[in-house]
């Protein structure tokens, strides 16, 4: 409770400078926008990210996870600077947590590879601390909200016939994913970047954020469930306009 | 932070592998949770799994607390299990569980089928075999019976053969597997999967003539005067896939789709690899043609003689008739010593107490199991389900056990052979 009270006086700390805007003086639209209070933003984002897939495999000791680095994060953002130190952002982001498992069968040399591609869309809204005029540093900590889009699997098993190659689109309509697999992400999110002015207007950056999942990709759906989460870090660079 | 995910109780879970367990409660725990993390058929089972678990731990519970002088009776500690395993869909499942110094132990075959003439397919058809084997001298024809020495446990041994003569001077093939137990076979299955010559394998085994009878060129089943084939797995205890490849993948001329596979992987009841295709190839030496093949088969033809009926079944020339069949279609890894140890999944245990029973077991103080369970789950070429449903005959004939023993006659060889003269005929006449 206190935090969701602490949040709604952030929230209402924003808006009041914005109330009070017409009392003030008109804003220079041509001085430098770093300058300026009370502005929105919108832009873009894209980059690349590492998806840590944290399981506890106990006795099966033969399975390893590791991140798999092909994964990608793309999306647009809203923001709206109350104060030229603070900033808060809203984020639509589609990417990827993929994780590459690797299953040694015991006692022999025959592994079974598995890698699973995870497109997940999530919004993370953040309060942004920022400091700098031209160039500025920022450091930003929220939280998100996300679903799971699709998922796909990408490996050997052990057929009948042998070894067989596999390359699926996982199904989450079946009677079975739709008991196991949760598609709801929720989690905190943090991390910092450093941006600058090039134009008016117009802003580019870069930034580290670790995308740290709160909730079980399984639904609860059996007693001693082996939890499974995702905490992604998304290296990105991304341009916005200011109005 | 981490504190905001759930803390995982996967390292307080006993490895179902292990040969730890020292009280009735810890031999519980660990198959259970063999059962919730390697069992095949989580996916399509109806038992509550979780429910069993609250049900029995405290009745195990109350086992570890009896006083000396008021020891677990062998009743209570066998209803202990059957319970725990009762209605489990697997039809190959067979769990075994005994305690130290105990003079018994509780058996459990949780597999059951709807046929009031169904047998324990393991112990008790014997009798009705050996009839339906005599039954065959009634079949007007040439009858070559091989009797190779009966090394097979689950059912008579060996195949056989016979020409069944048309009134139009041509010939129904017949042949008979009475298991597919090649005990060898998997030294040799590199030969057969490269498609070299098997011979000496099947001429060790099946005796000489099997290679004459359907396989080499110019032989019986290859021949212009055999119309049609009735392969007759009535009865058939399953055996080795490997077996399918030239005895049923033979009578194709290219491989053949069974159905699709796929296994458990990971700890989730849940967690599956892919499904991934089975087929079973087409050896060099074939039926060279696509002569109408009748696969006959029965409630007690099980495990990999419902594979080969599922084979027949999708060829194109191939025709089931019969009853539905056992339903064990789920396969096991061959190895199932090493299995849990290769995939953690499928059998279970202590394969020394399965091997040896516990007369033989060297470990006075724990409380050994082994549970034998299947390593693929698998459906059919539409995806749908036969384990516990068995495969459905195209023509249903119900065997008539009064009908086999009292007259020997037997309505679903005759129903086999009408097909085949009526759709020889018709294809004459076309």
């Amino acid at each position: 409770m206190n935090k969701r009270l602490f949040l709604l006086l952030l929230l209402v700390a924003a808006f009041v400078p914005m109330w009070a805007q017409e009392v003030e003086a008109p804003m220079q639209l041509d001085e430098p926008t770093v300058e300026r209070n009370r502005h929105w933003s919108v832009g873009v984002t894209g980059g690349i990210d590492r998806n840590y897939h944290i399981i506890n495999m106990s006795y099966m000791n033969e399975y390893s996870y590791s991140p798999f680095a092909e994964g990608s994060s793309y999306g647009v953002q809203l923001s709206f600077s109350p104060l030229k130190w603070l900033t808060l952002r809203v984020d639509g982001v589609m990417l990827d947590k993929n994780y590459y498992r690797d299953h040694v069968v015991g006692g022999t040399t025959m592994s079974l590879p598995d890698t699973t591609y995870n497109k997940y869309l999530n919004v993370p809204v953040v309060l942004m601390l920022n400091v700098g005029k031209t160039v500025r540093l920022h450091a930003f900590g929220g939280g998100y909200w996300g679903r799971w889009l699709e998922s796909r699997r990408k490996g050997i098993t052990q057929g009948m016939n042998g070894l067989v190659s596999y390359d699926e689109t996982v199904d989450f309509d079946t009677p079975e994913s739709q008991v196991r697999d949760n598609r709801t992400d929720v989690g905190l999110v943090w991390g910092g970047g450093l941006s600058g002015v090039v134009k008016k207007r117009i802003e580019i950056g870069v930034e580290a954020r670790w995308y740290y999942g709160l909730y079980d990709i399984q639904q609860d759906y059996m007693a001693h469930l082996n939890p499974r989460y995702n905490t992604t870090l998304v290296f990105q660079g991304g341009i916005s306009y200011w109005f | 932070m981490s504190s905001c995910r759930k803390e995982s109780e996967v390292s307080e879970m006993v490895n179902p592998n292990s040969r730890t367990c020292k009280t009735y409660t810890q031999q519980f725990e660990a198959v259970w949770n063999g059962m919730s993390q390697g069992y095949v058929f989580w996916g399509r089972d109806t038992v509550d799994w979780d429910a069993r678990y609250e049900q029995f731990k405290p009745v195990f519970e109350e086992f570890d607390a009896r006083p000396s002088n008021k020891p677990v009776s062998e009743a209570e500690y066998n209803a202990a299990y059957q319970g725990l395993f009762e209605g489990l869909l697997d039809h190959h499942l067979y769990g075994m569980f005994t305690v130290p110094r105990a003079q018994y132990e509780a058996i459990v075959r949780p597999g059951k089928n709807d046929y009031e003439h169904n047998m324990d397919p393991y112990s008790e058809r014997r009798e009705e075999l050996r009839v339906l084997q005599q039954r065959l001298d009634y079949v007007q024809g040439s009858f070559c019976s091989y009797d190779p020495e009966d090394y097979g446990v689950f059912s008579i041994p060996g195949m056989y053969f016979a020409l069944i003569k048309l009134k139009t001077g041509k010939n129904i093939a017949y042949f008979r597997f009475t298991n597919f137990y090649l005990s060898n076979v998997h030294e040799y299955y590199s030969v057969i999967s490269s498609g070299e010559s098997v011979q000496e394998p099947l001429r060790k085994f099946y005796g000489p003539r099997y290679w004459e009878g359907i396989s080499s060129e110019g032989s019986f089943a290859n021949d212009e005067s055999v119309v049609g084939l009735i392969i007759d797995l009535r009865g058939n205890g399953g055996g080795s896939t490997a077996d399918l490849i030239p005895f049923i993948g033979s009578l194709s001329q290219s491989s053949t789709v069974v159905g699709y596979t796929r296994v458990k992987d990971g700890f989730g009841r849940l967690d599956y690899s892919p499904w991934s295709e089975y087929r079973v190839g087409c050896p060099r030496l074939h039926l060279k043609s696509d002569k109408p093949i009748v696969v006959l088969a029965d409630i007690n033809s099980v495990s990999c003689a419902e594979l080969a009926t599922m084979l027949i079944k999708n060829l194109p020339n191939g025709t089931f008739i019969g009853e539905r069949t056992y339903g064990a279609v789920g396969a096991l890894w061959p190895d199932s010593q090493h299995q849990h140890d290769y995939f953690y999944s499928g059998c279970f245990g202590d394969y020394d107490y399965y091997q040896y029973g516990r007369d033989m077991y060297r470990y006075k103080d724990i409380y050994p199991y082994y549970v034998y369970t299947s390593t693929y789950h698998m459906v059919d070429c539409d995806y749908k389900d036969i384990e516990g449903v068995g495969v459905q005959p195209d023509i249903e004939v119900r065997f008539s056990r009064a009908s086999l023993m009292g007259d020997h006659k037997d309505p679903q060889m005759n129903r086999a052979v009408d097909y085949l003269r009526k759709v020889c005929i018709w294809d004459q006449a076309n």
